[in-house]
């Protein structure tokens, strides 16, 4: 006769088979998001690459997207996977004070050029350089925080942006041409103009690009 | 209220939804990750990573290289 099972342990077996069939489904669900990374961040840099010579801005900016959308492919198909510890992982140092000053000065002293000027290019395309270069080289450590994020939760962050994409992009169709800026239908950049015509706007816009550039160092 | 301010008023929605996001993201037990978890989940491959901080490279390059 068998005895009854007053600790629940059936019960728990049957917990074990649904968290094994839940990991089994999160290793799905991952494996998924991990081949769908790649497609769909190419075709995000393609798209945003014709719609940028289409608008009228120069050439190189365009080509700077298809140069990022190309080197995504190569390294997804035939460029070299490294070993996550092959090289040491880059550590971001912390924010000091002497940072925050050179960074503010870096911010005031480019602001001080125009848009557009080489000064203001170099200095941007050498930080910008920089920061493409570290991510990179950068290996690719143990995940912090290893379980997937919420689906819909997700969806919810996706559908800012998608949203934010398709706002800006019936503003850019609504301009009298794709090559005329309309205060009608502003564009984000449109708005922007008349604060990076100031040395101020384009002072405290260069400190928050370089901000956020210090959060993705290391999100 | 003409199309400059509905086209500026969406684009104030549209912030204003991001950040209720975050708020929410931050509250116990929420299903919704915060913008540094969902930047970290992105960034954990080398293409997501270097993805990212491409568009903020760009980002700079498009309001200040000539």
């Amino acid at each position: 006769m068998t005895e009854p099972d007053p600790v629940g342990s059936i019960g728990n077996e049957a917990a074990g088979r649904r968290g094994d069939e839940l990991s089994g489904h999160d290793e799905t669900q991952r494996a998924f998001l991990t081949t769908a990374r790649e497609p769909i961040l190419i075709a995000i840099f393609l798209l945003a690459g014709i719609f940028d010579l289409l608008s009228g801005d120069p050439i190189v900016h365009g080509a700077a997207l298809f140069a990022i959308a190309g080197a995504l492919a190569f390294d997804a198909t035939i460029g070299r996977r490294e070993e996550p510890t092959a090289r040491p992982a880059v550590v971001r140092p912390a924010l000091s004070p002497t940072l925050v000053v050179l960074a503010v000065a870096y911010a005031v002293f480019i602001g001080s050029f125009a848009r557009y000027s080489w000064p203001s290019s170099l200095a941007v395309v050498a930080v910008g350089a920089a920061g493409v270069a570290i991510a990179w080289r950068r290996p690719i450590g143990p995940d912090p925080d290893p379980t997937l994020l919420d689906p819909a939760g997700t969806m919810a962050w996706v559908g800012v942006f998608v949203v934010l994409a398709l706002w800006e992009l019936s503003a850019l169709l609504l301009q009298p041409s794709l090559t005329t800026a309309s205060q009608a239908h502003p564009t984000i950049s449109t708005l922007m103009d008349p604060v990076l015509a100031t040395h101020l706007g384009r002072s405290i816009t260069l400190v928050l690009w370089l901000a956020f550039g210090w959060f993705l160092v290391d999100p | 209220m003409n199309s400059h301010d509905v086209t500026v008023a969406g684009y104030a929605m549209i912030a204003s939804a991001g950040m209720g996001l975050e708020v929410l993201a931050h509250r116990a037990g929420s299903r919704i990750p915060s913008l540094r978890r969902v930047f970290r989940h992105l960034m954990q491959s080398r293409s997501g990573r270097v993805g990212v901080v491409a568009a903020w490279a760009w980002l700079g390059m498009h309001y200040f290289v000539r």
